[in-house]
């Protein structure tokens, strides 16, 4: 095992925890989760069916806050982050990727993408936002769709849509919730491909999947239970 | 620089969602349109009622600020006030007195002077009677009257000089009296328009007995013969004559002094001067009987029109309301269709309140693009009304759409766009991001 330069982790989750209040009985979902991402980073994180893994990423995507614990970015505490800064953060900092494509279906793969740059955080003259949203087409290899609107599209093509809009900003690091989840296994290992891929440039990842081949693909993989992440092989430490 | 890229960014995802909405986006400003209409006509016609209403009393009393001093009547007092007033610039002096045009000897068929509308109607004997203010009116009398006949009777009015500086007469036909020069020996009246129509109704003889009805013709009156120089818009529907003074003093016997009604407008400036002076010539004890008063019409009137005003209003507020109820509604709808959407754009980092003013935004643009087409409506509306009634309803020829109506749309409009986008502005500004990872 080589020994690697000592690097600022992106981000630090420390005893983590958040309990969520539906209709019923508050039900505390994560119990002190600890994380750490370091740059160029892939972690998959599995776990059954309402175990909380789209919430544990709800809170590392500043979606919402956590109840307790501490969370750092770029060894900053952001823990308690006000709704602006979150929003700048996640526009500077986050790259998502859902189950679901959520592609606005009025829009061109062009105009989807280009959504995540003209989203009132700075402004971008329309030629170099162009620029930018063909780069993002071509870095999931799908620049000849780009005026196609989504109906046009296939799932997979959908999807590599939805991850040009998460990379366009270029983000730190991407979050991918199932994002195979809606696809067939030769397209979603394609999908897996492109997301790889962003960590070669030096983007963390974490992928929440049930497919294990696709988990075995991340340099770590974890597993959600009980309200903790526990390592999912022996000998990988969290 | 954040500020713009916010703004830039808020147009584009706003005319991204115009555009993804056309149809709705027309169906909202339909429902608001009636409502936007309703303000700007209700406030249109109000402005132009009012607007009416000042001129018409502007013609009979004076306008704004003008000074109107009566004086009593008597020989002393027609002389002190021609001696002060006849050239002045800044006031203007009216005699008024009763004359009958026509064939001599007969009843006038409009005894009194009353309007020609109740001409020929029989009734009581009427006479002119005019009172220390310079009001004449119609009294019975006690007199027996001569036989009806070819005659009309009118209100003479003899000026010193151009009266339509203080009451904005309209010239209909020929001209206005000539001041200049030596008086001429047969007098030469403007008439007023319900005058005019006398001669046109009647077939008159060019003769004038002044005096009026009441008092039985004497063998001393005048008969000049007068000659029509022009027919002016009063806002009277006496039927009335305009002179110089100078040529109906001459005709007038100094006994005939009084009986006449004498009267003074002037500018304040004027009024300054003239007033005591009036006063000191006249001698304390008619200096008591002097009348003056400001004419303050536009706040009389303000009153006047605020009842049917604001019943209007209300009425026009309760369309309004329903067009709000219309826009709200598909602005709730709308923010329900795009829940994913805005929490997508908040995942990406666009700002709550960014969304919340895209929102509200939208809808003020369809509240002002609806002000535009009803304002739009507003303006050809009045001007086909002008061309279709305008022939015989003069307030509405060539009347300019007036502005006051333009800003009640524009405020309807606003108003309707913030009542219609705020709750769903809220409404979008509370969707959690989250939704997008539990679709
Ligand atoms: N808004 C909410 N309020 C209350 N409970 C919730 C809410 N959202 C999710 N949950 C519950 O929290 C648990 C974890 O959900 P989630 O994080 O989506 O699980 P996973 O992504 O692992 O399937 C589930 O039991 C779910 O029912
Ligand atoms: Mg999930």
């Amino acid at each position: 095992m080589t020994v690697t330069p000592i690097q600022q982790p992106l981000i630090q989750l420390n005893g983590v925890t958040k309990t969520l209040k539906g209709q019923g009985e508050p039900r505390p979902i994560l119990s002190g989760v600890d994380l750490t991402v370091r740059a160029g980073e892939s972690v998959a994180i599995l776990g059954r069916s309402g175990s909380g893994k789209s919430t544990l990423l709800s809170l590392i995507g500043l979606f919402d806050r956590p109840d307790g614990g501490q969370y750092l970015l770029h060894g900053a505490d952001i823990t308690r982050v006000p709704e602006r800064r979150a929003a700048r953060l996640r526009s500077q900092e986050f790259g998502f990727v859902f189950q679901r494509f959520f592609l606005l279906k009025h829009l061109t793969a062009a105009q989807n993408v280009a959504m995540a740059l003209v989203n009132g955080q700075g402004w971008l003259a329309r030629r170099k936002r162009r620029a930018r949203v063909l780069a993002a087409l071509e870095q999931v290899g799908i620049a000849h769709l780009a005026k196609h609107r989504p109906a046009r599209l296939s799932g997979g093509e959908q999807q590599r849509v939805a991850i040009a809009r998460a990379l366009v900003r270029q983000p730190r690091i991407l979050l991918a919730d199932e994002p195979t989840g809606a696809l067939d296994t030769e397209t979603g290992a394609l999908v897996i491909d492109v997301l790889h891929a962003a960590t070669d440039r030096g983007c963390g990842l974490i992928l929440v999947t049930h497919d294990h081949a696709h988990a075995n693909r991340m340099g770590r993989v974890v597993r959600l239970r009980d309200g903790l992440l526990v390592p999912d092989r022996a000998g990988v430490a969290v | 620089m954040a500020l713009t890229g916010r703004l830039r960014s808020a147009v584009v995802i706003g005319g991204q969602g115009i555009r993804a909405r056309k149809l709705r986006t027309f169906l909202s400003m339909i429902s608001l349109f009636l409502g936007v209409l309703a303000i700007v006509a209700v406030q249109a016609s109000s402005v132009l009622a009012n607007r009416a209403l000042l001129a018409d009393i502007e013609m009979n009393e004076g306008k704004d600020g003008t000074v109107v001093v009566g004086v009593p009547p008597g020989t002393e007092s027609v002389s002190a006030v021609l001696d002060l007033v006849t050239g002045h610039p800044g006031a203007v002096a009216t005699t008024s007195t009763g004359a009958i045009i026509g064939e001599p000897g007969l009843t006038p068929v409009n005894p009194g002077g009353v309007p020609l509308r109740y001409a020929d109607q029989g009734g009581p004997a009427m006479k002119m009677v005019c009172d220390g203010r310079g009001n004449c009116y119609s009294e019975v009398s006690d007199d027996k009257p001569p036989p009806r006949g070819n005659a009309v009777e009118l209100l003479v009015v003899g000026v010193t000089g151009d009266i339509r500086q203080f009451r904005p007469f309209q010239l209909e036909a020929g001209s206005w009296l000539d001041f200049g020069g030596q008086p001429s020996m047969s007098p030469r009246l403007v008439l007023n328009r319900e005058a005019a129509e006398a001669f046109t109704r009647y077939q008159l003889p060019a003769e004038m007995t002044i005096g009026g009805s009441g008092s039985q013709p004497s063998p001393g009156s005048p008969h000049p013969t007068p000659r029509v120089v022009g027919a002016v818009h009063d806002g009277s529907s006496q039927p009335t004559a305009y002179v110089r003074a100078d040529e109906l003093l001459r005709w007038l016997p100094e006994t005939s002094n009084a009986a006449q009604s004498m009267g003074i407008l002037m500018t304040p400036q004027a009024s300054a001067s003239i007033t005591p002076a009036l006063r000191a010539k006249l001698g304390p004890e008619l200096a008591g009987q002097i009348y003056t008063h400001t004419v303050d019409s536009r706040e009389r009137i303000g009153g006047q029109l605020d009842m049917m005003k604001w019943i209007f209003y209300g009425m026009a507020a309760l369309v309004l309301l329903i067009g709000v109820a219309g826009i709200l509604n598909v602005g709730l709808a709308t923010v329900g269709e795009r829940v994913e959407e805005f929490a997508l754009r908040r995942a990406v980092g666009t700002p709550r309140l960014l969304l919340a003013g895209i929102v509200l935004a939208e809808t003020l643009i369809i509240g002002l693009l609806t002000a535009a087409a009803a304002i739009a409506v507003g303006v050809v509306g009045l001007e086909a009304a002008g061309q279709v009634f305008g022939a015989n309803r003069p307030t509405l020829q060539n009347v300019e759409f007036p502005w006051e109506a333009g800003v009640a749309g524009v405020a309807a409009g606003l108003v309707a766009g913030v009542l219609g986008g705020l709750f769903p502005a809220i409404r979008a500004a509370r969707i959690p991001i989250a939704t997008v990872m539990r679709a």
